[in-house]
């Protein structure tokens, strides 16, 4: 075990850290060995594209009362492409009773207008995705991450 | 590939873990003759929604197939569930 490695199991152990902060310092600590160790990989052929869509809820709770609670999904990116075409799949009288709900709840996209290859490029572009929404109401913290890992 | 087993573990508040193996193998054994079965009902419902249904069998294999590693995780101080599809 490395040096910097037991330092972090020590202030977790100690309490100064969380397990979520210890996971991100112990992936912190790999990444740059990963990449030294393949230079190859991080050159000319770029990187692998992401297999998943992660989405995490951390939600503190309040003072003790409900606690924290934590939500951690995992999509494959496969299962959104096969989605997207069973989107694609949809008659035109669903689209055109989807595209009113939307509108009525004020989001304007005219999903009859969305072809199959303008949703396989949206798919793509997701790869590059990272949303961090954090939210303090009274008493409760909320932080919600989306990536593709 | 198909996904064949689904895992379910379930934590109450003492912390004890109960976990369930599904065979999804097997549902998707019983399900075969079902959907042979089935399949002139769903033919004609194919070409009512005027939806090719060669198409729809096809997205819906996709679909079947990219269930496997979805992974699904909820922990709350008093109990945890998670749901991960091999």
């Amino acid at each position: 075990m490395s040096e910097h490695r037991r330092q972090i199991f020590e202030m977790l152990s100690a309490g100064k850290i969380t397990a979520d902060e210890a996971e991100r310092l112990i992936s912190a600590l790999e990444e740059p060995a990963s990449t030294k160790s393949s230079p190859a990989e991080s050159g000319s052929a770029g990187k692998n594209p992401p297999k998943y869509l992660r989405v995490q809820v951390d939600s503190e709770g309040d003072a003790g009362q409900e606690g924290p609670t934590k939500v951690n999904v995992r999509v494959p990116m496969q299962l959104l492409r096969a989605g997207v075409r069973l989107a694609g799949l949809l008659p035109a009288q669903a689209l055109h009773r989807a595209n009113h709900a939307m509108q009525e709840q004020g989001i304007p996209i005219d999903l009859s207008r969305i072809k199959a290859e303008n949703l396989e490029e949206l798919v793509e572009q997701l790869n590059d995705l990272s949303v961090d929404v954090d939210q303090k109401e009274a008493g409760t913290k909320v932080r919600v991450r989306v990536f593709c890992e | 590939m198909i996904p064949f087993v689904a895992v379910v573990s379930l934590r109450d508040q003492e912390s004890r873990t109960f976990r369930l193996w599904i065979p999804l193998f097997l549902v998707w054994l019983l399900l075969l003759p079902l959907g042979i079965v089935l399949s002139p009902f769903i033919f004609i419902a194919c070409l009512v929604c005027r939806v090719n249904p060669l198409r729809g069998v096809a997205v819906m294999w996709q679909i079947l197939n990219a269930l496997t590693d979805t992974e699904l995780d909820v922990e709350h101080r008093s109990a945890g569930m998670s749901f991960h599809i091999l």
